[in-house]
């Protein structure tokens, strides 16, 4: 596309010149220039350069052999008997730099409406301008530049300016420079009226060309083409793009028509002349279109292009010529496709169904264009490159074509001669004989090569950001074969691996041996004979089987790794084993290769699972067992697969395990033994004698061998390495039989498929790695556990580790807890505040045994100690020694929990290579709860208090008992053994937990006396009491009670031993003030028939008038005298004592009449409780005296 | 005429190409129909932009390159069968019942018992019948 002339690249700009006023004329072309559409400008400092308007060409002077219809002067003459050409080649350009639509005439205000002989300047200015401009039609504008606003202005004068310049008064603008405002508005006007003259030219230079086409379309067809395309680029000029593209249409189609008719040039001068033409047509046509967003419509309309001249080919001797027109087309319309817009919102939104031709996807990319551009350059390349093999005279050729340009017609050419000395030059038309010459040696000076090379490598990038892999690699294989064409192995190695990589994935065997090929090529030429034979052997195992290969070894369409058959694989592969496998005296002669391989550089290639190699030499190894016991012999199957032509016999062969110790060596007693030795194998290792190792093409070799391992854990196979002759190794990894993958590219042959082993379990289930034994353990652990743990104490658990046989070397105990329940440790749901403690179960810490102080201070000894996790290092020990610890472990709630302990040791001192062996002991321990603690409130003996709360209950306080203010309570605790051992409790007390519940209650050790030991001995299933009094004496609703300590320890245990406190929180409860309080006062006993009073009575603690209802019911045991039921009224802080008289009727425990107390204010009913309200009625006196008696 | 067939795998691995021309340009034609793969699965991948259905096994013009034009034709188990021919103006229809025969051979030849799925065609008959499809196309 840069080939092309600017102005045929660009749309047009409308061109005006501008006289006089040089000060202004650069800030007035500027702002032209800004405008939307731009105006370029002319600038002519003063009228004296009226003469440089429209000076005459220097080219049409010099071309005065033909005559020049173009020039404007002669269009009152249009017909001219021989037309010279199609297109002028200046044309356009005259148009966009030399003749303006306008003339822009600056005055001076004051030379108009001042000094009558500055008018006169200025009409003889205008005259003179006048005359030059107005046999060309061009627009005349006058500006009248005003140094202020307020000059005067002459009405006469300005008339007389509007006459003698023949304008309209629009057209004679006033332009004031010297206010910022006025001249943006002076400059808006000017820009608007040019603007609009310019317009009006272009419009009027279009109609007239226009009607001439209109006139005489029968006439010359190159007029007629001519006028088409004027009008076009007129239209171009006013915007009008619609017509602008069906003129450039119109003179497309008459061109087209013109190919067999014309005659005025000789046969391929004419051709070359209309395809030019043709070609900056399209060029137009597809701009326009492209730029309008029409994208179906170019690819269709480059289509017609492509297929109308696709045959006119014109001479086939010279049809490289055709070949670089039809190049030239796909690169221009592809640079056209890549800049324009259109295709960057992509083809979603096109209905392909509309277009009459059918397009496919890639047509609307440029990547497509270039591909073809450059195919057809090469066949242009190809075509040139045969004619001048042909042409003798190549010489000849570069002698006269020198003098041989561009003529002033569009794709016409001309000998430029000089006539006489001096500077007449004149053109003269040369013969096609001439032409082609010049073509010719034109044409060689291109390095067309590297021409395709660009346009392929923009279509490959392009192609890989379209991810059309296949069309990519195409490209990339064509860059490749270009450079490789030019002598470049490197650039075309990199660009034939892209290819050979995609080819690769998908299994095209053939477009993979053919880039193969010219990449063997290229490692030869680069001397680079690993890859070399990396790639011979990558070819020779292609699953290439046809034997078709009928003589067309010549044909060069094939590449340098010639066609893909299978005497070719055979080929390649005697050559690449003759230049490896020579024997030693051969090794320093120079192959035919042209490689010379030094007995010091050895050739080794390693072949991994998805290396393309892998056909070559594939390993299989499956191991028989599983498990093997470590110093026992196991065997173990090797099998091997080639897919070369050939078969190959291989001298020696190593297996590698990850036990280095393991590897073993198969020896081919055939061959001799080489000096060099490997150094993967040490020597001494187990060697192997096979008579033959040859692999044959396609069928397994299967070898099985026993080998032992000393080492536990994990034996593997890792590779397996061939050796054959005495430079060439090939490294395969071992694969397991169970996971090995097809074979990528044989996958899709038919062929017979046979298994790597003959057992089939084998075959399908074996594995290339094995598990060897650990050592048996001759040490033992024990865990001494003494029943239960108690939650709260410290359990200790002596560990013993006793030696059995091995001495312990390096040894580390492990020591882990584990929540039989499978909960862990430690449940977040928990809440209660001792729980607080993560852990429930927890290791405090491991005493380390008698005489383990000093070891722990030495370095290196590991103890850590977590809360479920301990590590503790075990002194070394002889045999039969023993070492011991003891481990202290803590629950805070019951739980079973499991313990492991794993002792992991060197059987051998410090060997390196020794492995430890572990033995694995578990115990499940209980936690249990040693002491159930529980608490119970009792009120003072017969007097009952009104607790509204008790009546009542707040919502929030159902289980909450209530204690009456400032009233003595007792509170009795009790602890139970429940577990099974034997408990000695040596404290229990209640302390309160913070400073506001000593302020608000007073406990006391109930009794005093000391006949409630403080330290007891429980028996399991015993309890303990211990009687406390409790006094409110602030009215809460929640009084804090504080815990019971208890301090106990388990029996018979060392007195020096720590006491384990174990707390119990007091249940909270509610003080309250009671209103109303009824005493019952009653003798302690009672003797049958004899009468007693009992008194009820009833104490109003509060300020108000208490009523009080009470009722009584009868005893069958008494009789009752008082009375029973009434309402009284209690005074504030005052007393009232109901009392009756009683005679009981029955002896024993008997329940009072039971009196029940309704308060009025409360609404409350209470009475006292049955254990209060009961008296025991002895039989006589005597009881009496003797139950006293014996009370005191 | 038709110069070259080609059936491909739903790997997009060749099964079975055959080209009929004299001029040894085999090659080039395993080079064209490997990059109408890259249309077909531009054009299976986005079928709104292009002009056939979904329901049509008939893929129509892969893409024009200088003196061929290739056609597609994709099997509901994704095999594709490719045709490249050297006509100017080919008829839909005559390409649709080549495409329709061949699919015919193909079912034939792989419903062989001894054949395996995924493997390449090497039945002799199924080349025999595939020739004179090829042979027969364009005449009717």
């Amino acid at each position: 596309m840069e080939e092309y002339p600017e102005e045929l690249r660009t749309p047009p700009v409308s061109l005006v010149a501008l006289f006089g006023y040089s000060e202004l004329q650069a800030s007035i072309s500027k702002h032209l220039h800004s405008q939307q559409p731009p105006i370029n400008a002319l600038a002519f400092p003063d009228f004296s350069h009226i003469s440089l308007l429209l000076v005459p060409d220097d080219q049409s002077s010099v071309a005065s052999s033909f005559r020049d219809p173009l020039s404007v002067s002669d269009s009152s003459s249009p017909v001219p008997a021989r037309c010279g050409g199609i297109l002028k080649r200046d044309w356009l350009l005259k148009h966009r730099t030399k003749v303006p639509a306008l003339v822009a005439a600056f005055f001076p205000s004051h030379h108009i409406f001042g000094d009558p002989t500055q008018w006169l300047q200025v009409c003889s200015d205008l005259d003179s301008l006048k005359s030059v401009i107005r046999p060309k039609n061009i627009k005349l504008v006058v500006v009248v530049v005003q140094s202020s606003p307020q000059e005067e202005i002459s009405e006469d004068r300005l008339v007389a300016l509007r006459k003698r310049a023949e304008l309209d008064s629009k057209y004679v603008i006033f332009f004031n420079s010297s206010i910022d405002s006025e001249l943006s508005v002076s400059l808006s006007r000017i820009a608007s009226a040019f603007a609009e003259l310019a317009l009006a030219y272009y419009r009027e230079e279009g109609r007239r060309i226009k009607s001439r086409v209109e006139k005489r379309s029968s006439n010359s067809p190159d007029l007629n083409v001519r006028y088409c395309f004027k009008v076009a680029v007129y239209a171009e000029f006013h915007r009008d793009w619609a017509e602008a593209l069906k003129f450039y249409e119109d003179a497309y189609h008459s061109l087209h028509e013109m190919i067999g008719t014309s005659t005025r040039l000789p046969a391929i001068q004419r051709l070359v002349e209309i395809k030019t033409i043709a070609e900056l047509l399209h060029f137009k046509i597809s701009t326009l279109l492209l730029h309008g967003g029409k994208l179906i419509e170019a690819v269709t309309w480059f289509h017609q292009h492509k297929a109308s001249y696709e045959k006119v080919v014109g001479s086939t001797e010279f049809i490289f010529l055709h070949w670089d027109w039809m190049s030239r087309q796909f690169l221009v319309f592809a640079e056209l496709l890549e800049t324009s817009s259109a295709t960057a919102q992509g083809f979603s939104s096109l209905n392909q169904g509309t277009a009459e031709i059918s397009l496919t996807e890639f047509e609307f990319y440029p990547a497509y264009y270039y591909q073809l551009a450059a195919q057809y350059l090469k066949d242009k390349k190809c075509a040139l490159e045969l004619l001048l093999s042909m042409s003798e005279t190549a010489q000849e050729i570069n002698s006269c074509s020198e003098s041989i340009t561009p003529s002033g017609y569009v794709g016409q050419f001309a000998q430029l001669l000089e006539k006489g000395e001096g500077e007449a030059l004149t053109f003269h038309s040369i013969t096609d004989e001439e032409y082609t010459r010049y073509t010719i040696s034109e044409a060689k000076r291109f390095q067309d090569s590297f021409e395709i090379i660009a346009w392929l490598k923009r279509s490959y990038e392009s192609f890989t950001n379209l991810k059309a892999g296949r069309m990519a690699a195409r490209c990339a294989f064509e860059v490749g074969r270009e450079y490789f064409d030019l002598a470049d192995p490197n650039n075309a190695k990199k660009y034939f691996d892209i290819a050979a990589n995609f080819y690769r994935q998908e299994g095209w065997v053939t477009l993979l041996w053919e880039v193969l090929g010219y990449l063997r090529e290229c490692s030869r030429n680069l001397g680079a004979l690993k890859d070399f034979v990396e790639l011979s052997l990558e070819m020779v195992v292609l699953p290439v089987t046809s034997y078709d290969d009928s003589g067309n070894l010549k044909n060069k369409n094939y590449g340098p790794g010639g066609p893909a058959t299978f005497s070719g694989r055979e080929s390649i592969h005697q050559e690449i084993f003759t230049l490896l496998c020579r024997e030693a005296e051969l090794l320093s002669s120079i192959g035919g290769n042209g490689f010379k391989l030094a007995t010091d550089s050895p050739l080794h290639l390693e072949i991994d699972l998805v290396s393309p190699l892998r056909p070559v030499l594939l390993a299989s190894v499956a191991f028989h067992e599983q498990i093997i016991k470590p110093h026992a012999m196991c065997s173990i199957t090797l099998s091997l697969l080639s897919h070369l032509p050939l078969p190959v016999e291989i001298d020696h062969l190593e297996v590698q395990f990850n036990q280095s110790m393991c590897n073993f060596v198969i020896r081919n007693s055939q061959r001799p033994l080489w000096a060099t030795s490997s150094n993967t194998v040490q020597s001494g290792s187990q060697v192997e004698n096979e008579p033959s190792l040859v692999l044959v093409p396609n069928n397994w070799l299967r070898l099985t061998y026993a080998i032992n391992s000393e080492q536990s854990g994990k034996l593997e196979c890792l590779s397996v390495l061939a050796k054959l002759g005495p430079l060439f190794t090939i490294s395969s990894r071992a694969e397991s039989p169970a996971a090995m993958e097809d074979l990528s590219v044989w996958k899709h042959e038919n062929r017979v498929e046979s298994l790597p082993t003959k057992d089939p379990v084998l075959a399908v289930f074996g594995q290339k790695a094995t598990q060897v034994d650990e050592l048996e353990p001759q040490v033992d652990v024990s865990l001494g556990a003494s029943g239960p743990a108690l939650v709260g104490e410290d359990f200790t658990l002596p560990i013993v580790v006793t030696s059995k046989g091995h001495a312990v070397y390096n040894g580390e105990l492990k020591i882990n807890l584990v929540d039989v329940g499978g909960g862990g440790l430690f449940s977040p749901r928990e809440t209660e505040p001792f729980s607080l403690e993560s852990h429930h179960v927890e290791i405090c810490g491991i005493d380390g045994a008698e005489g383990n102080d000093e070891s722990e201070s030495e370095t290196g000894n590991i103890k850590k100690i977590q809360q479920s996790f301990g590590l503790v290092s075990v002194p070394d020990l002889k045999e039969g020694e023993s070492w011991s610890c003891k481990l202290e472990i803590k629950w805070h709630r019951p739980k079973p929990v499991m313990l492991f302990v794993s002792l992991g040791y060197l059987p051998h001192g410090s060997e390196d290579n020794t492995q430890k062996v572990h033995i694995h002991k578990s115990l499940q321990i209980e936690g249990k709860m040693p002491l159930l603690i529980s608490s119970q409130f009792m009120l003072p003996y017969r007097r009952d208090h009104l607790l509204l709360n008790k009546i009542k209950p707040a919502p929030d306080s159902e289980d909450m008992s209530s204690l009456p203010l400032n009233e003595k309570s007792v509170l009795v605790v009790r602890a139970k053994n429940c577990s099974e051992i034997a408990l000695k409790l040596v404290s229990m007390s209640i302390e309160l937990d913070d400073k506001q519940g000593e302020t608000s209650c007073l406990i006391h050790q109930g009794g005093g006396c000391g006949d409630s030991p403080s330290s007891a001995n429980l028996a399991p299933g015993e309890e303990f009491k211990k009687v406390f009094t409790v006094i409110p004496i602030t009215r809460t609703s929640k009084l804090d009670l504080g815990s019971v300590h208890l301090k106990w320890r388990r029996q018979g245990s060392n007195i020096t031993e720590a006491c384990v406190l174990t707390k119990h929180k007091l249940p909270e409860v509610i003080v309250e003030a009671s209103p109303l309080v009824m005493n019952l006062s009653c003798p302690p006993y009672a003797i049958l028939g004899e009468p007693f009073t009992c008194a009820v009575r009833i104490c109003n603690q509060t300020q108000l008038l208490q009523e009080a209802k009470f009722a009584l019911a009868d005893a069958q045991s008494f009789v009752l005298s008082g009375s029973h039921s009434n309402t009284i009224s209690v005074l504030p802080k005052s007393e009232h004592v109901l009392s009756y008289k009683l005679v009981p009727l029955t002896c024993g425990e008997q329940q009072l009449p039971k009196i029940t107390l309704t308060s009025a204010r409360y609404s409350a009913e209470f009475q006292p409780s049955a254990v209060a309200s009961s008296v025991f009625v002895l039989p006589s006196a005597s009881h009496a005296k003797k139950t006293n008696s014996t009370v005191k | 005429m038709i110069v070259c067939v080609a059936v491909v795998g739903h790997q997009n691995n060749p099964l079975y190409i055959q080209s009929f021309t004299d001029a040894d340009d085999a090659l080039k034609l395993h080079h064209i129909v490997h990059c109408s793969l890259d249309v077909i699965e531009e054009r299976v991948n986005n079928p709104k932009r292009s002009g056939t259905t979904l329901n049509e096994a008939f893929l129509g013009l892969l893409y024009p390159t200088v003196n061929y034009k290739v056609y597609g034709y994709l099997t509901n188990t994704k095999v594709k069968f490719i045709l490249v021919t050297t006509d100017l103006d080919v008829r839909d229809t005559d390409v649709r019942s080549f495409f329709r025969k061949f699919h015919a051979a193909y079912v034939d030849a792989v419903s062989n018992p001894f054949h395996v799925p995924g493997k390449k065609i090497t039945s002799r008959t199924f080349a025999q019948t595939v020739s004179n499809i090829v042979g027969s196309y364009g005449l009717n």
